[in-house]
C-alpha cells in the first residue's frame, strides 16, 4: 500500500469519528435542513392559513353614502363591521389594535357617482401585519363594488363594457417552465451546497493540521518515512472528499425536506424532479470538485499556520461570510454569468449551476469556469504544499 | 551511528518574538544551535543534557529531519539526513514525552499505521507487533480507542510505535519529562533494552537522576553550545562539585 493511501486512510478514520464533523457533515444537513424546510414551510402555511380564515374588524364610515358597499361587507364571510366610528379616528383604533382596518366613504360619494365621476374611498389598514391579509380581502370586496358601479354605469349608457379594452396583449412566454425554475429558485440550490461543503471541510482541515500540531501528532508524523508533500496530500484528500460529502448529503437533505412538505404543487414538484437528472447531477458535482481543492488548499493552508486549534478556528470561521457573500451576489437580479463572472471564484460556482439547472449553460463560459477554477485550485494546492514544507509554518510558536 | 559536525541552526526572529525578548535582544535572528559536533555510538546511550531553552529539542528536531541545519552535517546510520531525509527516517524512532497519538484512534490502528509507513510487510508486521504487545502488555487494551486509556498506557503504546520497524538509532525528547515514575521506568527501561540490542541512543532530558542511570556519553549544551562532550565516566572524572547536579550547574553558570 503506498503511503498516500495510508496516511489518507488513517485521516479518514480519525475525521469520521469526531463527532463535530460528523454533526456538521451529517447531521446538519440531512436532518437539520430538512427539519427546519420542513417546519418553517408547515409554519408559514399554518399561519397564512390562519390569516385567512381571521375575522377582520372592520370600521364603515359612510356618511350615509354607498349602500351597496355596506351590503357587500355585510355579506362577505369573515368581516366584523362596526359602522359610524368617528372618521377622524380610523388611523388610532387600528394602532390601539380596536381595529384591524377602517373603510371611510367621502361625504359626496353618491354625488361623484351621479356625476359619473370617481368616488373616494379611503382604506385604512397596517400592511404589517397576517401577511397584507386584511388589504387584500377588503381589496376584494372593493373591487366587487367597483365592478357593480361600472356595470350599472354602462347599463345606463346603454354600452358594452368590452368597449375600454382597446387592445388584446396574448402572451407568450418562450420560457420552458425548467429555465425559469433555473433561473429564479436555481440560484437556491448552490447557496446550499458550497455553504455545506465549505463548512464540512472546515472541521476536518482544522483539526487534522492545527489539531495534530497542538496534540503533538505532527511532530511524530514528520518523523515517520514519508514526503511532507504526501502527508500533506493525504490530509488534503480527506478535506476534499468530507466538503464533496457535506454538500451531497446538504443536496440529499434537500431533497428529502421537499418531498416532506406537501404544500408544493404536484406539477411544480415534478419539474422539480424532471431537473435532477443525471446530466444536471454530474455537471454541478464537476464544478464543485475544483472548488472544493480550492476550499480545501485555502482551509489547510491557515490551519498550518494556526498554532492551536482554537487559532485556527477564529482564523477559519469568519471565512464563512466571505463565501456567503458572492452567494448572495449571485442571487440578484441583473447579475449574470459572463466572461468576468465567470472568473470570480464562488460567485462563478453560483451563476453557472443557475445556468446549468435552467438548461441555458454556454459551453464557452462553462469552459471558462473550469478553466479558472483549476488554475485557482492548482495554485492554492501549489502554495498549501510549499506552505507545509515551511519550518517557520510547521513549528510556528513551538 | 549517528554523526553531528558543526551544526548550526538560526532562527528569524519575528517582531513579536523581539517584543517579548526585551530591549536587550537587538538583532533578527537567532543561533538556537551554535557549532554542535558530536557522535553517538550503537551499543551506547548518548545523553543530551541541558537547561530549558538551551537547543535540546531543536538538536534533536535536527536530527530528526524535522528542521534542517543552517550549516554543518548530520548523518544517521551513514545517510545524510538532508540530501535523503526519507532514508535516514526509515532508520530512526523518535519519541517525545507527549504520547503523539491519536484519540479516536485504538492502539492497533496507529502501530499498523506506522508500520505500513514504515514498509514492513504482513507477517513482519504481525510477529513484531505481538513481540513488543507481549513485553509491554498491550494486547488487552488493544482494541480501545486512546482516549479511553490512561497515560500510562498511552506511552507503552507510544513505545511501539516507536519501534515497530526496529529502528537502528532511538530519539528520545525529554521523554519522561512530564510522566509520572511508574511511565517514566518504562522509557527508562526502553532505553536500557535499546543499549542491549546494539542501537544507538541519543535522549535529551534535565533529569539527574536519569543521567546518571543511563549515561554511556554526554553532553552538555547550553545556549546553543556544547560545554561538555566526553563519556559520562570522563565527566565523573573531572567533577569539581560533589553530585552530577551540582557540576552541571557549575558548567552552566560558568558558560
Amino acid at each position: 500500500m503506498n503511503h498516500f493511501t495510508t496516511i489518507f486512510r488513517k485521516e479518514f478514520t480519525d475525521t469520521i469519528r469526531d463527532r463535530r464533523t460528523l454533526f456538521v457533515m451529517v447531521i446538519v444537513p440531512l436532518v437539520l435542513v430538512p427539519l427546519l424546510l420542513f417546519v418553517v414551510t408547515k409554519l408559514q402555511s399554518s399561519s397564512m392559513k390562519k390569516a385567512e380564515e381571521k375575522i377582520i374588524r372592520v370600521g364603515l364610515v359612510t356618511n350615509g353614502n354607498a349602500h351597496g358597499l355596506v351590503q357587500l361587507l355585510t355579506d362577505a364571510r369573515g368581516l366584523r363591521i362596526t359602522e359610524n366610528i368617528p372618521a377622524d379616528s380610523a388611523e388610532s383604533f387600528i394602532k390601539r389594535d380596536s381595529l384591524d382596518a377602517v373603510i371611510v366613504v367621502a361625504p359626496d360619494f353618491d354625488a361623484e357617482i351621479g356625476r359619473m365621476h370617481a368616488g373616494a374611498i379611503s382604506l385604512f389598514y397596517k400592511s404589517s401585519e397576517d401577511y397584507d391579509m386584511v388589504k387584500r380581502r377588503l381589496s376584494a370586496v372593493l373591487e366587487g363594488f367597483e365592478k357593480s358601479l361600472t356595470t350599472a354605469r354602462f347599463k345606463k349608457l346603454d354600452l358594452d363594457e368590452s368597449i375600454v379594452s382597446s387592445i388584446r396583449v396574448e402572451e407568450h412566454d418562450v420560457a420552458s417552465a425548467k429555465e425559469r425554475f433555473g433561473k429564479t429558485v436555481g440560484g437556491m440550490v448552490p447557496y446550499f451546497f458550497v455553504i455545506f461543503c465549505f463548512m464540512g471541510a472546515m472541521y476536518p482541515a482544522i483539526d487534522l493540521a492545527a489539531g495534530e500540531k497542538e496534540r503533538g501528532t505532527m511532530e511524530t508524523l514528520l518523523t515517520a518515512p514519508v514526503s511532507r508533500f504526501q502527508i500533506l496530500l493525504g490530509k488534503f484528500a480527506v478535506v476534499v472528499l468530507t466538503g464533496i460529502l457535506s454538500a451531497a448529503v446538504s443536496m440529499l437533505g434537500i431533497y428529502v425536506a421537499i418531498l416532506q412538505v406537501k404544500e408544493i404543487p404536484p406539477e411544480l414538484l415534478a419539474m422539480i424532479m424532471g431537473i435532477l437528472d443525471v446530466q444536471t447531477i454530474v455537471l454541478v458535482l464537476s464544478l464543485l470538485l475544483p472548488l472544493t481543492v480550492f476550499f480545501a488548499a485555502f482551509l489547510l493552508s491557515l490551519s498550518i499556520f494556526a498554532k492551536s486549534y482554537k487559532e485556527a478556528q477564529s482564523l477559519i470561521s469568519p471565512l464563512t461570510f466571505v463565501v456567503i457573500l458572492p452567494m448572495m451576489v449571485g442571487l440578484m437580479p441583473g447579475i449574470e454569468l459572463d466572461p468576468v463572472t465567470a472568473l470570480i471564484p464562488v460567485l462563478n460556482v453560483s451563476l453557472a449551476t443557475k445556468e446549468i439547472i435552467a438548461g441555458t449553460i454556454k459551453p464557452l463560459l462553462l469552459a471558462e469556469v473550469y478553466i479558472s477554477l483549476v488554475a485557482l485550485a492548482s495554485v492554492s494546492l501549489w502554495g498549501c504544499a510549499k506552505w507545509f514544507e515551511r519550518e517557520e509554518t510547521i513549528f510556528r510558536g513551538a | 551511528m549517528i554523526t553531528v559536525e558543526h551544526l548550526t541552526k538560526t532562527f528569524k526572529v519575528s517582531r513579536q518574538q523581539r517584543r517579548e525578548m526585551g530591549p536587550a535582544f537587538a538583532g533578527t535572528s537567532i543561533d538556537a544551535v551554535r557549532d554542535v559536533s558530536f557522535t553517538c555510538t550503537p551499543g551506547r546511550v548518548f545523553t543530551l543534557l541541558g537547561p530549558n531553552g538551551a537547543g535540546k529539542t531543536t538538536t534533536l528536531r535536527l536530527i530528526a529531519t524535522m528542521l534542517k541545519p543552517t550549516s554543518g552535517t548530520i548523518t544517521v546510520g551513514g545517510v545524510d539526513v538532508v540530501k535523503d531525509p526519507v532514508e535516514a527516517r526509515k532508520r530512526m524512532g523518535f519519541l517525545t514525552g507527549n504520547t503523539g497519538l491519536y484519540d479516536r484512534l485504538t492502539p492497533d490502528e496507529i502501530v499498523k499505521f506506522y508500520a505500513d509507513l514504515h514498509g514492513l510487510d504482513a507477517s513482519a508486521y504481525k510477529h513484531r507487533r505481538d513481540e513488543i504487545y507481549t513485553r509491554l502488555g498491550i494486547h488487552e487494551f488493544a482494541g480501545r480507542r486512546i482516549g479511553k486509556l490512561s497515560s500510562g498506557m498511552k506511552q507503552k503504546v507510544s513505545i511501539a510505535r516507536t519501534i515497530i520497524h526496529d529502528p537502528e538509532v532511538v530519539v528520545f525528547d525529554e521523554a519522561t519529562a512530564a510522566l509520572d515514575v511508574i511511565t517514566s521506568r518504562s522509557i527508562i527501561q526502553l532505553i536500557k533494552d535499546c543499549r542491549t540490542q546494539g542501537k544507538t541512543v541519543i535522549f535529551s532530558t534535565h533529569r539527574m537522576g536519569e543521567v546518571s542511570l543511563l549515561s554511556d556519553d554526554l553532553c552538555i549544551i547550553h545556549r546553543g553550545a556544547l560545554i561538555f562532550n566526553g563519556s559520562y565516566k570522563d565527566f565523573q572524572n573531572q567533577m569539581q562539585t560533589p553530585s552530577v547536579e551540582d557540576e552541571f550547574v557549575r558548567l552552566v553558570e560558568a558558560a
